[in-house]
């Protein structure tokens, strides 16, 4: 098979997108496991959260984008309400018990959604604005991953923002350096780490939200999503959100090109990539010091 | 060298506590009714709680007793299956050789994911061991896939041991004793060496990993060697499960076989020797017994596994010997 | 005090458990199981489903020879060792036949298993019982064998498509099955192929494949996928422009994947399948079964329903026959000069290898035209004359074998 130029550049295209829902699923897990120390086993049950709550919200309103944003905001609701409720008593205690509690959650919803929503996926339609591609000669533009890109961007520089030049994002970046101090200063921590997983959380219903239209949305979309977020914040560097968003980028990438080239192993590439990397920098691309 | 000239030496003083007491005779109380579990439950199910239960101490070998999470142990549990049905398959042998392969495979994986991670601690390691494992999923189910027949099992002609004497392992009484056998042999095993030296030294790196570096052990190497060990006994669990099934099957790869084998391990007790066999054995009556009423088993499980974590964190077994020690001495908690 | 109700309430639900455990009541006739959790739910109850209301015709006529039958469903979870295990079980506590699956993989492997121990088993899924080695005595199928869809849509495709072909496959046996199907077909027909690309199960992104698809320019490209990737596929090939010019052939499609897909399912895409609810215009005997069956669930049965249907209503037919609800040994040459007429016109296991003659359909997609549950047109029936090999071929896989060994690409 050639590798015409046009052919290469689409795929670039089309990895870039790829690793738009790489870098939104793993900026909310770092940010979790940054200031939580919680691994979020239930981050791909929160994206698929996200898918749903788009096709109930677009069903009610009847337009994607107040769909999405609606989505968004009712899962980091949902995700504060877990945060407060359940798992916020597990801090302190062995690691693994926060970590248990997602785990368990990531079984118990999916069937819940089962329940309410039947066993057959539900249809989110693409966006009218952004149906069809842009053909030229032999290029192919698709819109809605063009769209996946831009928000990718945006949503990478309104988190830089956020983190560096908001008082909150300073307070969430000082919580995940050093709890103690934070607290010592009068700060209400624990809201701190709601607002904090509501964030992460919000991130993956955002993923899957953007999703829904591409793949099928049905309650066990999320379980293969957690393992893939958990290899990219791994590749990154555990605790680094900037990590996150390279180690989505260079995955998607990976996986686009695998999969034209070598497609039995587009699944097993990101396991490799993550070996590799290891290999060369055992903390992962940007880890930090301590951060084990 | 150095390492084990001071275990030895810690070993020499060797507090028998009332919980090892304990323990030593929950384990017998098990075994015993593993004899006539046959006959409580169903056979076919009364085999997986025995291998499961296995999977589970060999798991808890790391979690519980060494103080590390894994989150990979299906690739133990998956390779040390196909290396035990593949040289069956392949190479033709016989029931005690396929063991040992398994055994093998097991420890190998182990040993990969302790190179790449035994340094890391929590979180990386899980991560690591999660992703190996996945890895190795994927790669029998698709590029793999002619050695392993991917989706469609490698399946093995029926079995027999010849030596010491004859069984017949289609038979499902015989295929369990045999199973039996072989468990609580290895449950003997890991009883003696959680309570040798070395398994002395893991409790110590459980409880406090700087201070027993700073009595001059080698960390790494008794991390390393647990591991192994933990890789060892789960790889002779796939291969028991690769006689039981008559076929090695992709589903022990996945991932949710390492979020099952965690389940139940918590579920009676990391911290306590005999608490993952409980576990097992309760947490797979129950999943039997749920999903005859109602496809959506798994929403009860779900339920009653976070439940279990907020108000029992120190699971069945665990929470049990917690309330009798507390009986014992009512002034310390 | 909390946690004292809590313990209470666990250990009453294992009492519970425990009191109504035992498979020691009284033994049904049939045991079946189907992954009802997992991602195939849906199909597995619409087998489920099929089952119970064959059991509820039955016995509302009197049993089978005068007594009720009975029979058990469980969750096979999509494992091959829950489904062996629960096979077992129902073998040890006495019942003498089985049924079900979901999965070809799982459903060879309890095959093996009930040839091994003489255990009668009708399984009601897309599999390849009764080629090469796979074929046991005590194995019959109501599902089709998997090359059947394949070779069918090929048939017609070639006909009605175009010649110039290229594929995408699931990287396991069924998927490898459709594509040794098409490569026959092809070579009688004439057909020109460019090329077959392997896709592992679980691929969620296709659009790295569009632009070589429209780069090679095929007439129709044959979609050998199922589950979550068939509705990836579709709906990324709809976005990106694929199905507008080429046309879409997949050897295997259900209700659900044609709703999920949306407007994305056109005039375009052609699908395979093993019955569609529609027939019951043509063939008088479905009505009373797609009556029922949407009086109780508000839709029209699927492919799926008949299958479950059919098995077990071969099996109590074939019991009637043999005058006996346990002896295998009678039953099974019952079940092979069994005759009937149910949803799809006169049907039969052939005698040689177990295998239900059935009709393959080829709908086409409605795209946005779709309504409710009005989701295709059937626009041919291909008769399994045209579709099955002969027994000796079969069982030697002397035809499809070769070419699914060594496959172009692989």
């Amino acid at each position: 098979m050639e590798l015409s130029w046009e052919i290469i550049l689409m795929q670039v295209i089309m990895g870039l997108a790829l690793g738009a829902i790489y870098v939104l699923l793993a900026s909310g897990l770092s940010i979790i496991f940054g200031l939580l120390d919680v691994l979020n086993f239930a981050h791909g049950t929160f994206y698929m959260l996200g898918a749903y709550a788009t096709f109930v919200a677009i069903s009610l309103c009847g337009n994607f984008w107040v769909g999405i944003i609606a989505a968004v905001v009712i899962v980091s609701l949902i995700g504060a309400l877990f945060e407060m409720t359940l798992l916020k008593r597990l801090y302190g205690t062995d690691q693994i018990y926060p970590l248990l509690m997602c785990f368990g959650l990531s079984i118990f919803l999916p069937d819940i959604i089962k329940m309410i929503f039947g066993l057959v996926g539900k249809v989110v339609d693409y966006p009218s604005l952004l149906q069809g591609a842009t053909f030229v000669d032999n290029l192919i533009l698709p819109k809605y991953r063009i769209f996946l890109v831009v928000l990718m961007a945006v949503v990478l520089l309104a988190l830089y923002l956020f983190m560096k030049k908001t008082s909150i994002g300073m307070i969430i970046r000082a919580a995940t350096r050093d709890r103690l101090m934070v607290n010592c200063l009068g700060i209400n921590v624990s809201r701190v780490w709601t607002v904090g997983f509501m964030l992460g959380v919000g991130l993956a219903a955002l993923a899957g939200a953007v999703a829904a239209p591409m793949v099928q949305t049905i309650p066990n979309m999320g379980d293969e999503m957690t393992i893939e977020a958990f290899v990219v914040v791994v590749i990154g560097g555990l605790g680094s959100l900037g990590g996150a968003a390279l180690g989505g980028l260079i995955l998607g990438q990976v996986v686009s090109f695998v999969s034209l080239l070598a497609p039995d192993w587009s699944n097993v590439s990101i396991f490799l990539t993550m070996a590799l990397i290891l290999v060369l920098r055992p903390r992962g691309l940007f880890g930090e010091e301590g951060r084990d | 060298m150095n390492a084990k000239k001071q275990t030895n030496e810690v070993a020499a003083y060797k507090p028998h506590s009332w919980q090892t007491a304990l323990e030593f005779r929950a384990m017998w109380a098990v075994l015993a009714l593993g004899i006539v579990l046959p006959f409580l439950v169903s056979k076919p199910l009364a085999t997986e709680i025995m291998i499961y239960a296995l999977f589970a101490l060999a798991f808890n070998l790391l979690l519980g007793h060494t103080g590390m999470i894994s989150f990979g142990h299906a690739g133990y549990l998956g390779v040390g299956s196909y290396a035990g049905a593949m040289v069956v398959f392949y190479g033709g042998v016989g029931v005690w050789v396929s063991l040992l392969a398994a055994m093998a495979g097991g420890a190998l994986v182990a040993a990969v994911v302790g190179l790449l991670a035994v340094k890391r601690k929590g979180a990386y390691f899980a991560m690591i061991s999660l992703a190996i494992a996945q890895m190795l999923y994927f790669l029998a189910l698709s590029p793999f896939k002619r050695w392993t027949e991917g989706e469609d099992s490698l399946k093995l002609p029926p079995l027999s041991v010849d030596f010491p004497f004859h069984l017949n392992l289609s038979d499902q009484t015989q295929l369990y004793f045999f199973v039996f056998v072989i468990v609580a042999l290895a449950v003997l095993a890991q009883w003696r060496l959680l309570n040798s030296p070395f398994g002395h030294a893991l409790k110590g790196i459980r409880e406090n990993e700087d201070r027993i570096r700073a009595c001059g052990f080698n960390i790494t190497r008794i991390k390393f060697l647990s591991i192994i060990y933990s890789g060892l006994f789960s790889g002779l669990a796939g291969g028991l499960l690769a006689i039981y099934l008559g076929a090695a099957s992709v589903t022990t790869l996945f991932w949710m076989t390492s979020g099952v084998v965690v389940m139940q391990t918590v579920l009676g007790g990391t911290h306590t020797f005999m608490g993952p066999f409980i576990g097992t054995m309760v947490f797979l009556y129950l999943r039997n017994n749920i999903s005859n009423y109602t496809d959506r088993w798994e929403m009860w499980v779900g339920a009653m596994f976070m439940a279990l974590i907020l108000l029992f964190p120190e699971g069945i077994w665990g929470t049990v010997m917690q309330k009798i020690g507390e009986r014992r001495r009512p002034s310390a908690s | 005090m909390k946690r004292f109700l809590v313990l209470t309430m666990l250990a009453g639900l294992c009492a519970l458990a425990f009191a109504s455990a035992a498979p020691a009541a009284p033994p049904a006739d049939i045991g079946w199981e189907f992954p009802l959790s997992g991602p195939y739910g849906f199909y597995a109850e619409e087998m489920k489903r099929g089952v119970d209301m064959a059991v509820d015709e039955w016995n509302a006529k009197g049993g089978v020879l005068g007594k009720p039958v009975k029979v058990l469903i469980r969750d096979s979870e999509l494992k091959a060792d829950v489904a062996l295990r629960r096979m077992k079980e129902f073998v040890d506590s006495g019942i003498p036949i089985i049924g079900g699956n979901l999965g070809g993989g799982i459903s060879m492997v309890i095959n093996q298993w009930a040839n091994k121990n003489k255990v009668l088993y009708m399984s009601t899924c897309h599999n390849s019982l009764g080629q090469g080695s796979d074929w046991g005595y005590y194995g019959f199928t109501t599902g089709i064998k998997s090359y059947m869809t394949g070779a069918a849509l090929a048939d017609f495709a070639f006909e009605k498509l175009g010649k110039k072909w290229m594929v995408i496959a699931a990287d396991y046996r069924w998927g490898h099955d459709q594509v040794a199907a098409f490569l026959v077909k092809s070579k009688a027909a004439g057909g020109e192929f460019v090329g077959a690309i392997y896709t592992p199960i679980g691929t969620r992104d296709f659009s790295a494949y569009v632009p070589q698809i429209l780069a090679k320019k095929p007439d129709f490209l044959v979609l050998s996928v199922f589950g979550s990737d068939l509705v990836a596929a579709i709906k990324q090939f709809g976005e990106l422009g694929l199905s507008q010019r080429v046309k879409l052939a997949l050897p295997k499609t259900a209700m659900p994947i044609m709703k999920e897909c949306g407007s994305a399912y056109n005039e375009n895409v052609y699908g395979a399948v093993t019955w569609y609810w529609t027939l019951y215009k043509k063939y008088p005997n479905a009505k009373p079964f797609v009556d029922a069956y949407m009086k109780k669930f508000n839709r029209p049965p699927d492919a799926d329903t008949d299958s479950g249907y059919v098995g077990a209503q071969t099996l109590f037919m074939a019991m009637e026959k043999a005058g006996t609800r346990t002896d295998v040994a009678k039953i099974i040459p019952a079940l092979e000069n069994l005759k009937w007429d149910l949803n799809q016109g006169p049907e039969h296991f052939r005698k040689c290898d177990h295998v239900r003659t059935q009709t393959v359909v080829i709908l086409q997609g409605r795209g946005a035209k779709a309504k409710g549950w009005d989701l295709a047109t059937v626009i041919a029936e291909v008769p399994p004359s045209k579709t099955m090999l002969p027994c000796d071929v079969d069982r030697a896989d002397s035809v499809y074998g070769p070419i699914r060994n060594k496959l172009p690409g692989k």
